[in-house]
């Protein structure tokens, strides 16, 4: 009898504990469903106030802007705050209408233009440092109605649209709240509009909550987003193997360890940077007291033989494991104006990998004795979500001194290239991105104006010429040729060494999630976080 | 021991004042905030307007004597990459991680370290002395950082034993907790066991044995006394040395104490908070040593009588 007592207390045991382990694994998948939890670099500014990041913001599921993307292709689409958007002949004045459905997170009611402005009023102040803040300021605000707003400029504003959009600085804050709980309120509790509503910030942390009910009429098949931040690439990689991330952004080198154990890589829809390598220091506009003509990259033979040096398909291998574009030209893109086929065509037979040719070229030149400063400074440096510049920098080198050309790396931080930039200070060669890809017309005056970006190098008569021309034209036809005109120039200037064209990729546990569209067209190359597909 | 006390406060008073001008020099060194807080399509213009907006524009002696003079109001500035919370306020934010982390990291170390030492010491050129010196190699020569990854790989990811990373519950605690006290078990218990070899050769060592007490009263309450000077000198130096370890263990492990925030501080070239990290470092390191020169007085009377 005792014996069949101590069978039955441990069939009990044994069966209560394959109960309770039955329900952890239940657990464990319940979690999965209502928790995907994404680990990525810190972003520069750690706040809940969009205008003082410098483009990549941590809270982008839970605001919206104007303009949406469509999550395929990019284009500028209807699913965020505005309906509809139109402008006047010369772009000068631009009208959205919101849409009277979209509320607020919390009590505080509907969106309406009133929001509009005062999120305009932050956004543009003395504190606001937003990416592409150029493109917001000086409008003179009218409200229409509820629901209509405009803003007028005094000149046109092309790319109005633009800075309204995923790339854009302007996400949309409560005013209703800023009323009633002032800065504070942003900093403790920010309401928004998008599918996800703001629950805490802690060091190294942001969570998010599912907004049941959006009025998008959408919603995230799962509860909750928890953004984890991280700068260790290797730690990174650690959580999603261990399970503790559903979906990691960690550098291309990692990737192969990731897919290695299973996981997968999914990458944008769309392109989302475009990486060149820059001679800076080419201020060569008439009288120019910044032009220094002993720098070997001041003769345009010298820029050709630069690129020819450069074996693009073994870069594309080396850095980006095959997964990357040859890039014909900064700033152009296929989906915007201005795109010269002809250049694509052109571009192996003026560009492509031919050593012989560029030291034919040196010589031509009369390299290195024709220059008293022969030596090519190559910057190596890390920008944030290019961890492969150190080694880009040193490919280069590799290829350089294949020609013949003297080279020395310099190191430097991505700040410290755009202080010389400002400075026009900047005598070396260093990597540039355009991330994600900006208009045409936004690209050629940041790359081609002294007032443009700091990260720019060349400036010439004529092509300043062209630049300007094209940011005082409304024509949509005119503005298309002086584009196209301006690429064609600087492709056979060698204004630059274009390099690859990149989508953003991410890894993610295909046992939690399934995929997750987005176009690679904000700063940062995420967006769309609705759209994370999980296993449930 | 008051006048004692009094001249080791002035000192420690005047090496903070030294390091808020060595640190502010060198924060200004390396560039202004402003490049790295605008983004790259940033012009110009914005680059001044901040620049003037924060003051970055004035003489640097008068933005450091504006900088003392708040420090002194108890306002070391603003953040400029937590916009919105002052330095202090975020370096306080994060400062009980890094205290908890650190006390851990140095409980395991003396816990750990200070049994071992005298264990080789007891057995020395034994087997024991031996595997001890071979872990004390190791600690010193494994680079922390590569150490806390190979945590991370064995028991997080492997075998699932453990967190990755972050901060939670007391399993969040323990693999960062090893890598940030490894380096210190090592060089306790070398001192340690160094130390304890010259004790147990005293002469009144020799005499406690043949008053006839016990091997294990003779070890561990007359020798390890007389013996714990040595390591105590160093409990100083490794209050420093775990501040200073936090920034490479906190980063790997993704810890947001003080160490992880002076990287990000670092990084984003926010200056105040910089400033703020390097202080708190500054003022533990000096009150660390204060104290340990206070307990050195009490374990030996001939220094209080000194």
């Amino acid at each position: 009898m005792q014996l069949g007592i101590e069978k039955i207390t441990r069939t009990r045991l044994i069966g209560s504990a394959a109960l309770t382990l039955a329900v952890m694994a239940f657990a464990a998948v319940a979690d999965a469903a209502e928790r995907v939890t994404v680990v990525m670099d810190p972003s520069a500014a750690q706040t809940n106030r969009a205008w003082a990041t410098g483009g990549s913001f941590d809270l982008d599921p839970v605001f919206q802007r104007l303009i949406g993307n469509d999550p395929e292709t990019g284009e500028y689409d209807n699913s965020a705050l505005a309906e509809d958007w139109e402008t006047n002949d010369d772009f000068s004045e631009w009208t959205f209408r919101l849409k009277p459905e979209a509320t607020w997170h919390g009590d505080w009611g509907a969106v309406t233009a009133a929001d509009v402005a005062h999120s305009y009023e932050i956004q543009t102040g003395p504190d606001a440092l937003s990416t592409g803040l150029q493109a917001l300021q000086g409008a003179e605000v009218e409200i229409v109605d509820d629901h209509t707003i405009r803003f007028s400029f005094d000149e046109p504003r092309m790319d109005f649209d633009f800075a309204n959009a995923g790339r854009g600085s302007m996400y949309i804050y409560s005013k209703a709240q800023f009323d009633a709980d002032g800065m504070e309120g942003y900093d403790t509790n920010p309401a928004g509009t998008g599918h996800f509503r703001f629950i805490e910030r802690e060091p190294g942390r942001v969570l998010l909550e599912r907004v049941d009910g959006h009025w998008s009429g959408t919603a995230p098949d799962f509860e909750e987003l928890e953004l984890r931040f991280t700068v260790e690439a290797a730690t990174k990689l650690a959580m999603l193997l261990a399970g503790e991330a559903d979906i990691a952004v960690i550098p291309r080198e990692l990737q192969g360890d990731a897919t290695d154990q299973g996981m997968e890589i999914v990458q944008s829809r769309q392109p989302s940077k475009q990486v060149i390598v820059m001679p800076d220091g080419l201020f060569m506009k008439e009288g120019d007291p910044a032009f220094d003509p002993e720098l070997p990259w001041t003769d345009v033979k010298v820029r050709e033989a630069m690129n020819l040096a450069l074996n693009r398909d073994d870069i594309i291998t080396a850095l980006y494991a095959g997964e990357a574009d040859k890039l014909v030209r900064y700033g152009m893109h296929e989906p915007h104006e201005g795109y010269v086929p002809e250049l694509v065509e052109r571009f192996e037979a003026e560009y492509g990998y031919d050593p012989e040719r560029a030291r034919a070229l040196l010589d031509e030149a009369g390299y290195p004795d024709a220059f008293a400063k022969p030596v090519i400074p190559i910057v190596s440096t890390v920008a944030p979500g290019s961890p492969e510049y150190p080694a880009l920098a040193e490919l280069v080198q590799f290829y350089f001194e294949d020609i013949g050309l003297q080279t020395e790396i310099r190191e430097m931080d991505w700040a410290s290239i755009g202080a010389a930039g400002r400075g026009r200070e900047a005598y070396f060669i260093h990597p540039v991105q355009n991330a994600p890809i900006r208009p045409s017309h936004v690209a050629l005056t940041n790359v081609f104006l002294e007032e443009g970006s700091s990260y720019h190098g060349y400036e010439d008569d004529e092509l300043t010429g062209i630049v300007e021309e094209m940011a005082r034209t409304i024509d949509v036809q005119a503005r298309e040729a002086l584009i196209r005109e301006a690429f064609t120039y600087a492709f056979e200037n060698y204004t630059d060494l274009p390099l690859v064209s990149l989508r953003h990729p991410v890894a993610i546990d295909p046992e939690t999630v399934v995929g997750w569209t987005f176009p690679g067209v904000t700063s940062d190359g995420l967006s769309h976080w609705h759209l994370i597909r999980t296993t449930e | 021991m008051l006048k004692f006390l009094t001249i080791r406060i002035a000192e420690s008073l005047a090496a903070l004042l030294a390091i808020s001008v060595l640190v502010f020099a060198l924060t200004h060194v390396s560039g202004s905030p402003v490049d790295a807080m605008l983004p790259d399509d940033a012009t110009p213009a914005q680059a001044e307007a901040l620049v003037q907006e924060w003051g970055l524009d004035r003489p640097l002696p008068v933005q450091y004597f504006t900088f003392l003079g708040n420090a002194l109001q108890g306002d070391l500035g603003q953040s400029l990459k937590w916009r919105g919370k002052s330095a202090t306020e975020v370096v306080l934010d994060h400062l009980p991680a890094t205290l908890w982390l650190g006390g851990v990291a140095i409980l395991i170390s003396v816990a750990v370290a200070i049994p071992l030492g005298v264990i080789a010491a007891m057995h020395k050129d034994s087997w024991t002395d031996g595997v001890v010196k071979m872990v004390a190699l190791l600690g010193q020569s494994l680079p922390p950082f590569w150490l806390g990854i190979i945590l991370i790989w064995i028991f997080a990811v492997s075998l699932s034993w453990l967190p990755t990373s972050g901060r939670g519950g007391l399993a969040h605690l323990i693999l960062p907790a090893i890598a940030m006290s490894w380096f210190q078990i090592a060089a306790f218990v070398r001192l340690t066991r160094s130390a304890m070899l010259d004790v147990l050769d005293a002469e009144y060592i020799k005499l406690a044995r043949i008053k006839g007490l016990s091997e294990r009263v003779v070890v561990w309450k007359h020798a390890l006394r007389n013996a714990a000077i040595v390591p105590l000198t160093y409990f100083g130096v490794l209050a420093g040395s775990i501040l200073t370890g936090s920034v490479v263990i906190e980063t790997v492990f993704a810890w947001p104490g003080i160490g992880w925030l002076a990287i990000e501080a670092i990084r984003g070239r926010d200056f105040p908070v910089v400033q703020t990290v390097v202080i708190v470092f500054a003022i533990v390191f000096i009150v660390a040593n204060l104290l340990v020169d206070l307990l050195y007085a009490v374990v030996d009377p001939r220094i209080r009588r000194a």
